[in-house]
């Protein structure tokens, strides 16, 4: 993970901006839109934990946006509120908002929320969070089954899901019968299956070695490219987020303003080893 | 519900927590129903009629002193009365018989026809025929369903009665009290076994043809047989009068205790079975933690995951309380089968009874689910990620 290849930074760097000139010509609506975004842990009886102190923060559709920073600057504080699974604090500030798609969540109830994020997102996590006991398929189809697909239908999605990220063949196969690259792969199938807008991914190569992890990236990859998927993903990797068109930095629960598109690789890295020794 | 399949230690743990408390109902509620319908037999049996005995000795009911016939006809005077008929009935174990859980064979000698059609207990009859007025004089007898099975005749062969050999022309239907014990004969036949029975210098004194053991009163049309009964004792001394609502008192509230018994035992052990079944549910479900805060994340309804959970519990439930049916009626069927020569049979298993069984451990399987799904669907998907 030291080793950072500028020839990476410099391809995904063009990339970039032609995807961005390609965005900004229809002059839409960004797919993703927080303001005032707060979020305040209670740990224990006394200990807060002010995560998230008030971010705004675009996305727009179609780009693959990495939030990086380190360990407790709220990159996955952050995240779970753009996924919808915590809701921002209401109190002590300005009234938070946040839209998804052009439609105000921030009032949504929790069935509302979940039914987006059923139908709508995908998420992938760190160690891939797949259901033990059922099969790669049955993973899958679990998302279908979810957003309302059900029977041959969903048994074909999860069949194409799977065979996108090169596994049909392990279909029959539970997680523990999976390499941890392959089960992170499952995990991207459960989240592609129902051509969500948005990925939502944390931390998704934490777990996986060099080779496996430019795995999982060229499929998000292939994804935002072939099916103009917005990815949001949250890492500690310098090469990682290189490899993604815009870097949101985080610190001390607030965006840091952007110096430039791409990060300084160096510092990224010697931020890493500061909090290692730390 | 594949997933149960693939959980198979601790599901297997839990259904047999299930199975033992379901078996334990099963096998105690049997044994309530039997004493149950012995009970309610006699409650029938004795329903809107009167049955007179000997003040000297009668014990749950049979009178064991004869009375003269003569006593029938200063009953048949009292107003109210229209029929009175005279029974003999013994044990059929002249030895007296032995301790026993259920109903002692019985000797029942009655004149067929004699009640003018006004017995109600139904009688049904497996094969043969019923005893007439025509069989007196001869020893002919209509075997209860347990005697004949116990001792295993039919109509046509003859069956031994203290020592008199009786052609059997009749076998009943079970009826789960007492005529499934009972050799019924002719009045002349049973008079004469009666006196047989006697010590040698009460025989010579008696003539058969004037005894009999009860007489059954019954009363006219609209009389209350309570009436009858107060009437009778206040009018013809040395006599005891048993009616359906004595019988109801006596026998009734005793059996009322041993059912509460069973069944308390029965509750117990499904009490101790279904904590199992909350206590492994809900043990079960925090080990799942992780799983429903994936299955949360990525879209999962909180009324989908309950409903999931629940209806695994049920499930759960549903095997166990049927695994415990099954052993529970085989108990019942084996203990039956192993009773019946020598007159225990225990068991009554009845539909209501299994039906009411499997129904239960279902409902408490998807009761004991129901706490801990609301309680793991309420989690934050992301601190329920986050559980190890």
């Amino acid at each position: 993970m030291t080793d950072v290849t500028v020839t990476a930074t410099a391809t995904t760097q063009t990339t970039a901006t032609t995807r961005g000139s390609t965005t900004t010509g229809d002059r839409t609506m960004p797919l993703l839109e927080g303001r005032n975004l707060r979020k305040t842990y209670r740990l224990g009886r006394t200990n807060t934990v002010n995560a998230l102190r008030g971010v705004d923060v675009a996305i727009e559709a179609g780009e693959m946006v990495a939030i990086i920073g380190p360990s407790g600057s709220g990159k996955s504080t952050l995240m779970h509120l753009l996924g919808l699974l915590h809701g921002p604090d209401l109190n002590h500030g300005p009234r938070p908002e946040l839209s998804f798609a052009g439609q105000p969540m921030v009032d949504l109830g929790e069935g509302e929320r979940t039914r987006i994020r059923a139908r709508e997102m995908g998420f992938v996590f760190q160690d891939f969070n797949l259901v033990p006991t059922l099969t790669a398929l049955e993973n899958v189809g679990l998302a279908c089954d979810y957003a309302g697909v059900r029977g041959e239908p969903a048994r074909q999605a999860a069949l194409a899901a799977l065979a996108l990220v090169g596994l049909e063949e392990r279909a029959g196969h539970r997680p523990a019968e999976l390499s941890g690259g392959e089960q992170q792969r499952v995990a991207l199938a459960r989240s592609l299956v129902n051509r969500p807008r948005l990925i939502l991914a944390d931390e998704p190569t934490g777990n996986l070695d060099s080779e496996r992890s430019a795995e999982i990236l060229a499929l998000l990859r292939r994804s935002n490219l072939a099916e103009g998927q917005t990815i949001v993903l949250v890492t500690h990797d310098a090469e990682v987020a290189a490899a993604c068109d815009r870097v949101i930095r985080m610190r001390d629960g607030r965006i840091q303003p952007a110096a430039s598109p791409v990060p300084a690789a160096e510092t990224l890295v010697a931020g890493d080893r500061l909090l290692a020794t730390a | 519900m594949r997933d149960l399949g693939r959980r198979k230690l601790r599901t297997t743990l839990t259904i047999l927590g299930i199975t033992i408390g379901i078996w334990a109902l099963v096998v105690f509620g049997s044994m309530a129903n039997k004493i149950n319908a012995l009970v309610e037999g006699g409650s029938t049996y004795y329903e809107g009629k009167v049955s007179v005995s000997d003040a000297s000795g009668s014990a749950g009911g049979f009178a064991v002193a004869p009375m003269s016939l003569s006593v029938a006809d200063e009953i048949l005077a009292i107003d109210g009365v229209a029929v009175v008929m005279p029974d003999v009935t013994m044990l059929m174990d002249a030895e007296g018989a032995s301790m026993s859980m259920s109903l002692p064979p019985m000797i029942a000698g009655s004149l067929a026809g004699a009640d003018e059609g006004r017995e109600t207990f139904p009688l049904n009859y497996a094969q043969g025929r019923a005893l007439t007025p025509d069989d007196e004089g001869s020893s002919v007898t209509v075997l209860g369903a347990d005697l004949a099975r116990q001792y295993a005749v039919g109509v046509g062969d003859t069956f031994t009665i203290r020592g008199v050999e009786f052609q059997v022309v009749g076998v009943l239907e079970p009826t789960l009290t007492a005529p499934d014990q009972t050799a019924m004969v002719p009045l002349q036949a049973a008079q004469e076994l009666f006196v047989a029975s006697l010590p040698p210098m009460i025989r010579e004194s008696i003539d058969p043809a004037t005894i009999a053991t009860t007489l059954t009163v019954y009363p006219a049309d609209g009389v209350d047989p309570e009436v009858v009964a107060d009437r009778i004792e206040a009018r013809v001394a040395g006599v005891t009068t048993m009616t359906g609502k004595d019988f109801d008192e006596q026998i009734g509230s005793a059996t009322e205790i041993f059912n509460a018994i069973l069944i308390g035992i029965a509750l117990i052990s499904l009490v101790v079975g279904g904590l199992s079944v909350v206590n492994t549910m809900a043990m079960s479900i925090a080990e799942r933690t992780r799983e429903i805060g994936i299955k949360r994340a990525i879209g999962g309804s909180r009324r989908r995951i309950v409903r999931e959970l629940v209806t695994e519990a049920g499930l759960i439930g549903f095997i166990g309380g049927a695994i415990g049916l099954a052993l529970g009626a085989l108990v019942v069927v084996l203990a039956n089968e192993a009773g019946r020569p020598s007159g225990n049979v225990l068991f009554e298993l009845t539909t209501g009874t299994a039906v009411t069984a499997v129904l239960f451990s279902t409902i408490l399987g998807a009761i004991a689910g129901f706490l801990p799904a609301i309680h793991a669907a309420r989690l934050d998907p992301v601190a329920a990620l986050r559980y190890e």
